[in-house]
């Protein structure tokens, strides 16, 4: 075999020379602009990463977040509860306080609403009673309208003091009213029995005065004294009427 | 018809012969660094559809490497790149009439073999000292220094003998075919060509790669078995099996 060693030397230079152009020209050029593709996508890659382990913990965030609030949530629908049922306890119990009131007003109105009405009864009971006993009086005889209280007139003038019975003597006419206009015989009978208590001779002035029904009434200035049914009636009426 | 194994000048300069693989490979070469320069003079990080072609013939070029040799690729790939590129537009020049591919002549498959050994003597030294690295002849054991020195030429020579003997087969037997017959027969076998072409400047390069590797990433000499892909030997033997003529 014959082997052309000019043609083999060249054809090694050329294959080096070869080696250098596309070096060169070729392999170098075209794996730099790879490794900087490489080289952005890595820089893009690790943007992408950092954005994600951002996002997942601005999730785990949201999930903290969340799960705090729903705590916070359920706490405050509890203490809500709670203070919505010691609200409801306090509204009840104020309830109930106001309607005792009431009630307690209502009664005591009550009270006071019968109390009137029994007053008012038992005045309307007094004025009945004290008319059915006018009418009765008003049927006695003439005579008992006037003798029967002279008695006891002049027993209660007896009864007085000397220094008032003194000045009742002394004072001139004593001023008398009578139910009915007293008899000459009447008068006499009583200026008679009065100067027997009085120690002092006395004149009567008998004032007729129908509202007596029956008795007298004998009106000085040191003293009154009543001996008559009108007097009598009024001292009962006040004790039916009368409320202790 | 012209025996493929002489040569004859086209011209002298000085003492110097300029034979046809030459000049043929200097076009190739003007044609490569013109498309290179061209192809490359604006690259961007938006690629177009030659860039993308581009970045896709250099990323496979490394991830061969890288399959082969488990290593980074950027010290490896200009060789191995620029060898493939070389022996697939030179086995495929014959398809343009008159040329002859540089590759069908011992001159130009003995220049790559040879840059292949000085490759895998030069990474293998750069790699691991040139103590370590003699001492891979060593292994497994010393007895095998003799072989491993020998086992050194004889797979530089099959290098050379494979894509000679495939490429320079190719066009023996278009010519011949082609003198037989009429000027379409020989079609089917110039497209067949065009993939022997392939496969051997794919097999070229894939051992030197091997051989590299296994220079530099303390496997020893020969030893091709673990490192290499399943594809690689098996190929290997069965294109010489095959196709060596």
């Amino acid at each position: 075999m014959h082997l052309d060693w000019w043609t083999l030397g060249l054809q090694t230079v050329n294959v080096v020379v070869l080696l250098w152009i596309l070096k060169r020209f070729l392999f170098r050029p075209v794996a730099k602009i790879v490794a900087d593709r490489q080289a952005a996508a890595d820089v893009e890659l690790r943007r992408a990463r950092q954005a994600r382990a951002e996002a997942e913990k601005a999730r785990d965030a949201a999930r903290t977040a969340t799960s705090d609030i729903a705590a916070q949530r359920a706490g405050l629908l509890v203490r809500a509860e709670e203070e919505a049922e010691a609200e409801k306890a306090k509204l009840l119990e104020a309830a109930e306080a106001e309607a005792e009131a009431a009630r307690e007003a209502a009664r005591a109105e009550l009270d006071r609403m019968r109390a009137a009405e029994t007053q008012a009864l038992t005045d309307a009971a007094g004025t009945l009673a004290v008319d059915i006993a006018e009418r009765l009086f008003a049927r006695l005889p003439e005579e008992a309208r006037i003798n029967g209280f002279m008695g006891g007139l002049v027993k209660a003038v007896s009864a007085l003091p000397d220094a008032a019975r003194a000045e009742i003597a002394s004072a001139g006419p004593v001023r008398l009213r009578a139910a009915r206009a007293l008899t000459a015989d009447e008068t006499d009978r009583l200026e008679a029995s009065l100067s027997e208590v009085l120690a002092h001779p006395v004149e009567v002035a008998v004032e007729s005065d129908e509202t007596l029904i029956a008795g007298l009434e004998l009106d000085a200035p040191q003293a009154v004294v009543r001996n008559h049914f009108r007097a009598d009636l009024d001292l009962i009426r006040q004790e039916l009427t009368r409320h202790d | 018809m012209e025996n493929p194994l002489t040569l004859e000048p086209l011209l002298s300069i000085g003492p110097v012969p300029i034979t046809a693989p030459v000049a043929v490979t200097w076009a190739i070469m003007l044609a490569l660094t013109l498309g290179s320069w061209l192809a490359t003079r604006r690259l961007s990080l938006q690629p177009g559809k030659l860039q993308t072609v581009l970045e896709l013939f250099v990323t496979t070029v490394d991830g061969q490497i890288r399959d082969t040799m488990q290593t980074d690729p950027s010290p490896y790939r200009t060789l191995i790149g620029t060898i493939f590129l070389f022996v697939l537009i030179a086995n495929w020049s014959s398809l343009i009439p008159g040329i002859e591919p540089p590759t069908a002549h011992l001159e130009t498959d003995a220049a790559l073999a040879l840059i292949v050994f000085a490759a895998t003597v030069w990474f293998g030294i750069a790699t691991r000292g040139l103590k370590g690295y003699l001492a891979t002849f060593a292994e497994p054991s010393w007895v095998m220094i003799p072989l491993n020195l020998v086992e050194q030429i004889t797979r530089t020579f099959s290098l050379i003998v494979r894509l000679f003997g495939n490429v320079m087969s190719g066009v023996f037997v278009v010519g011949i075919v082609l003198s037989l017959a009429g000027l379409l027969v020989p079609i089917p076998l110039m497209a067949l060509d065009l993939l022997t072409g392939t496969v051997q400047a794919y097999i070229f390069a894939i051992l030197a790669t091997v051989f590299i590797g296994a220079a530099a990433n303390g496997e020893a000499p020969g030893d091709t078995s673990s490192k290499t892909p399943s594809q690689a030997p098996t190929q290997e033997t069965s294109n010489q099996e095959t196709e060596t003529p």
